[in-house]
């Protein structure tokens, strides 16, 4: 048997009842699964920011504050710890690798973050795309989406926490703040890390040392960048990011810097408790839209029984012409179960359009980049809305196979 | 049936109307149907002691509106089954065979025309008569829209893709006539085909379904309350008038 002219000419009848059936399903299922790609993009996306960062070391506070500001770069004001404390864990044979991290300064909405050639670089695991890392003071690299080109000056400003500058532009505000007389000039441009470092203007931290009047920690003039500083002061810095030599190493250093006026730790596990709490939230949405998902197949599902009554007579001739049963429940069944199938297709494609969006929208707004892409929990999300769909679907194609010739024909 | 379109091969042939060795007679044994009313009292619909069909037979029922014509041919058509009693169509004992069962002899047994067309009015014409096909196998052959082509023309219908929604209320009775005749049945069964036309299209549409039943050899039991389409049967039954008999057409 070959029901397919009959549940094409049902679909034909139904027509606008058919398409706004397929669109509310596709509305269903595309929000469920950009909630959960979005969230699942998110966690990968931030983990991978913090990829750099074994140990955060910073003044006892928040650690979430520290790890906002110093690896998705949010503008706070943050205590400083002591300058001499890069010497001290420079000097440490546990760390392979230690590395201040100034920040305070905008230059056109950019922040400017002083470091070490080590991290600029990012421990030798990336070269600039073009030109060259810094190799002095007043030297600056870009991240990748910097609105500065190589050569340019950049003045930098003083930096108001809260205030969120628009990106490329000095505004009066970033106008009213400049250093006066300092200036950096821009000499390589680093590749894109899809992290919020993109968009930071990466300098030595003895120039931002200098540029605050604060000297640049070393004892004479001409000296090497980075550590060890000799200086008779050494200024402070907000945040310190270690590169342990081994997972013991990190556990001991971890411990021995959580004490005496510093606080250690390692963003994984802030990422982790944030994940939790994010994840809690997401599991909310998701158990909502699926909600939301049940109750539109409810919906769609009383419809369609209310137009399969309708449809009695109709089938009830089909079975006069001597259509066998199951023909007539196929009929059914079909239409039904075809149009949620087209609304899961559909709304994967329109969840996926959405979540995209906004990955768009929380770049612009972070600078982290989603990597979206669906998965496994998607598909199985809507599986199991097709599921349930076709299930019901079978209950009027159930209801339409048991009922008399007869009684249908009568209306 | 017109020059040129003589029957040409015996059996299920594409050019013409229906296979006219397979009618057989159709008999009516002690058939009782009650049914209830509004207050839930029973009622006896038919009572049918022995009415026999002869195969090949053209015969019309006549009766007032009430008096189980349309239970007798759905009875006929096995749509649902006597309180009492049986119907066989030859050795076949209808009012006996499983659901499935009787569903196949309907499919392969008899067409059904409709007071109300009953077309699909979303497909058209051609598909509207190739429906039966599609019970039972999956691809249209190239036979089959032969067929529908050759039975559309019979019933003076020439464009074939027009829709069922579309159609005169004659047009629609001769898509649904031609679609009865789509499997070539031995047992037409009409309700009223008439009923819901003016009187010219119920003259031509009458005209047409004695003709073509004639032409396919096939019993034709036709319940109507058209005196027009009553005079044109071999003979006439009337229902609820004493025991159901048949007597000379008028």
């Amino acid at each position: 048997m070959n029901p397919l002219p009959m549940v094409i000419a049902d679909l034909r009848a139904l027509r606008w009842t058919a398409a706004a059936i397929v669109a509310l399903v596709a509305l269903a299922v595309a929000i469920g699964v950009s909630i959960g790609a979005q969230e699942r993009a998110l966690r990968q996306a931030s983990a991978r920011a913090a990829d750099d960062f074994d140990l955060l070391i910073g003044a006892p506070g928040s650690q979430t504050q520290l790890l906002m500001s110093a690896i998705y770069l949010q503008p706070e004001a943050l205590p400083l710890i002591d300058g001499r404390l890069i010497n001290e864990l420079a000097r440490d044979p546990r760390v392979a690798a230690v590395a201040p991290l100034a920040f305070g300064d905008i230059a056109r909405g950019h922040p400017v973050i002083g470091t070490t050639l080590g991290f600029a670089g990012r421990w030798g695991r990336v070269q600039p795309s073009e030109g060259r890392l810094f190799a002095r003071e007043g030297e600056a690299v870009l991240g990748a989406d910097v609105s500065y080109r190589l050569g340019d000056k950049i003045e930098p400003s003083h930096a108001v926490a809260g205030h969120w500058p628009k990106r490329g532009v000095a505004d009066d505000e970033e106008a009213s703040r400049r250093h006066e007389g300092h200036a950096y000039v821009a000499v390589g441009r680093l590749p894109r890390l899809s992290s919020p470092f993109d968009r930071a203007i990466l300098v030595p931290v003895e120039s931002v040392w200098e540029v605050h009047g604060l000297g640049n920690g070393h004892a004479g003039e001409g000296a090497a960048l980075g550590p060890p500083f000799d200086g008779q002061r050494i200024p402070g810095v907000p945040a310190l990011v270690v590169k342990p030599k081994a997972v013991a190493d990190a556990y001991a250093l971890r411990a021995r810097y959580r004490q005496g006026g510093t606080m250690a730790f390692f963003p994984a596990e802030v990422l982790v408790g944030l994940y939790r709490t994010l994840g809690d939230v997401g599991q909310v949405l998701s158990v909502a839209s699926l909600l939301n998902a049940v109750l539109i197949l409810a919906a769609i599902f009383l419809l369609l029984v209310a137009v399969t009554g309708l449809r009695r007579r109709r089938y009830a001739v089909l079975r006069a012409l001597g259509a066998p049963r199951a023909y007539v429940l196929l009929v059914v069944w079909l239409g039904m179960a075809g149009l949620v199938a087209v609304g899961c297709a559909l709304g994967l494609g329109l969840g996926a359009a959405a979540a995209l969006a906004v990955s768009g929208l929380f770049e612009a707004q972070t600078g982290l980049r989603l990597s979206f892409a669906l998965g496994s929990a998607e598909f199985a999300q809507v599986g199991l809305i097709l599921l349930l769909g076709s299930l019901a679907a079978l209950i009027p194609a159930a209801l339409s196979y048991r009922r008399s010739i007869t009684a249908g024909l009568r209306g | 049936m017109p020059d040129g379109m003589a029957p040409q091969d015996e059996g299920f042939g594409n050019a013409r109307v229906g296979g006219s060795t397979r009618a057989k007679s159709l008999h009516f044994s002690n058939v009782q149907v009650d049914h209830r009313d509004g207050d839930g009292q029973p009622f006896r619909v038919l009572d049918i002691p022995d009415f026999v069909v002869p195969p090949g037979a053209m015969i019309g029922l006549r009766g007032p509106s009430g008096s189980g014509k349309t239970s007798l041919l759905h009875l006929a058509a096995g749509f649902f089954l006597p309180d009492a009693g049986s119907i066989s169509w030859g050795d076949v004992v209808i009012s006996a065979l499983p659901g499935a069962a009787r569903d196949r002899w309907r499919r392969e047994t008899v067409g059904f025309v409709f007071q109300d067309f009953h077309l699909v009015p979303e497909l058209d014409v051609l598909a509207n008569i190739t429906l039966p096909a599609t019970f039972s196998g999956w691809r249209q052959t190239s036979d089959q829209v032969a067929r529908a082509t050759f039975l559309a023309e019979r019933m003076g219908l020439t464009d074939l893709r027009r829709r069922a929604a579309v159609l005169s209320r004659g047009e629609q009775q001769r898509v649904a006539i031609a679609r009865a005749l789509f499997n070539a049945p031995a047992l037409i069964l009409a309700d009223e085909p008439t009923a819901s036309l003016d009187p010219a299209h119920a003259a031509e549409v009458g005209s047409l379904l004695v003709e073509v039943a004639k032409e396919s050899g096939a019993t034709l039991l036709c319940a109507s309350h058209d005196q027009a389409l009553l005079a044109r049967m071999q003979q006439v039954a009337a229902i609820a008038d004493g025991p159901l008999q048949l007597k000379a057409a008028a």
